[in-house]
């Protein structure tokens, strides 16, 4: 799972977007393209991307402010 | 508070069993359909276009979006949008990241990457908005959920009105004798198999006894139902060693 892809091109897939929420509020996400992240202002986390897959997992998510 | 839940017929705390589960798919992940074939003597492959079949699609190109959970290898979601029309797509969404690497990789070797994406995520908390899917497939993921009840509800809840469960999964042999035989298959034959193939028995031997601690067919019905699901119904394979159980979201 580590050293799987080179690529910097992963980006997600707009129709995705549409439907994704925050796994624990249901609430909205903002994609920040540059940090391949997808914010949860409402649970204050941000899930990340990895190759172009977004890992919706609580456990994953980076604290914000 | 822990609350005791199985592993296999290993009784574990409850925050454990997601952790020892996700080891299991981890450590089999690349010989994930090697491992079905000796667990179902290749029957899976029948097993999963039959059930593949199941789901109302439109042969015309008007969009129909299908959730896959716990597909992570890709094999439910490929099948349907090589044989569902044009407007069709999948999602395929599952915890172990694993399964998904081998399942993103061979999406894209298929040139079907436009048609499903892959999501890491809990079936007990899907990262969906309410009514997102037209069809809802879990096949040999159920049984290794912690709470069966709320991945259910989260089923009925990503589904549109009018959108279909679907689950495949293992399930309990009624036909005398053939119960016998498969009983010395799964206790005898497979772990021992899965050491030979992939030096792994214990893992096999989770996947067994997660089997045999899965709800009855007419059980799990009641499940279905207890979600909210109308017009529940299901239908063995092979003698009940598989079963494919229906709702409807009305």
């Amino acid at each position: 799972m580590t050293s799987s892809s080179e690529r910097l091109e992963a980006t997600v897939d707009p129709k995705l977007l549409e439907i994704l929420v925050c796994p624990l509020t249901k609430g909205p996400l903002e994609f920040d393209a540059a940090k391949q992240e997808l914010i949860s202002r409402s649970a204050k986390l941000a899930y990340p991307i990895r190759d172009g897959i977004p890992i919706m997992l609580p456990e994953e998510a980076r604290k914000i402010d | 508070m822990t609350t005791a839940t199985t592993f296999g017929f290993r009784d574990v705390p409850e925050e454990e069993r997601q952790r020892l589960v996700n080891g299991v798919f981890a450590s089999v992940a690349e010989r994930y359909d090697l491992m079905n074939d000796l667990m179902s003597g290749g029957l899976h492959r029948l097993w999963k276009d039959d059930f593949v079949s199941m789901i109302d699609t439109p042969r015309d190109g008007r969009p129909f979006r299908l959730i896959d959970v716990a597909g992570g290898t890709g094999d439910v979601a490929m099948r349907f949008v090589k044989s569902a029309g044009s407007g069709a797509d999948a999602t395929i969404c599952d915890i172990s990241p694993e399964m998904l690497a081998v399942g993103k990789r061979r999406v894209a070797e298929a040139g079907l990457d436009e048609r499903i994406t892959c999501v890491e995520g809990n079936a007990e908390t899907l990262p969906f908005a309410d009514k997102s899917f037209d069809a809802y497939t879990i096949a040999f993921g159920i049984r290794n959920v912690t709470h069966i009840e709320t991945a259910l509800a989260e089923a009925m809840r990503v589904l549109k009105i009018g959108g279909r469960l679907l689950v495949l999964e293992f399930s309990h042999v009624d036909v005398p004798m053939l119960d016998r035989l498969y009983d010395f298959h799964s206790f005898e034959v497979i772990p021992r198999l899965g050491k030979l193939a992939a030096g792994d028995a214990d893992s096999y031997r989770y996947l067994v006894e997660s089997i045999r601690k899965f709800p009855k067919q007419d059980a799990f019905a009641g499940m279905i139902r207890g979600a909210g699901f109308e017009r529940v119904s299901f239908r063995n394979l092979t003698g009940g060693v598989a079963a494919i159980h229906s709702g409807w979201k009305i």
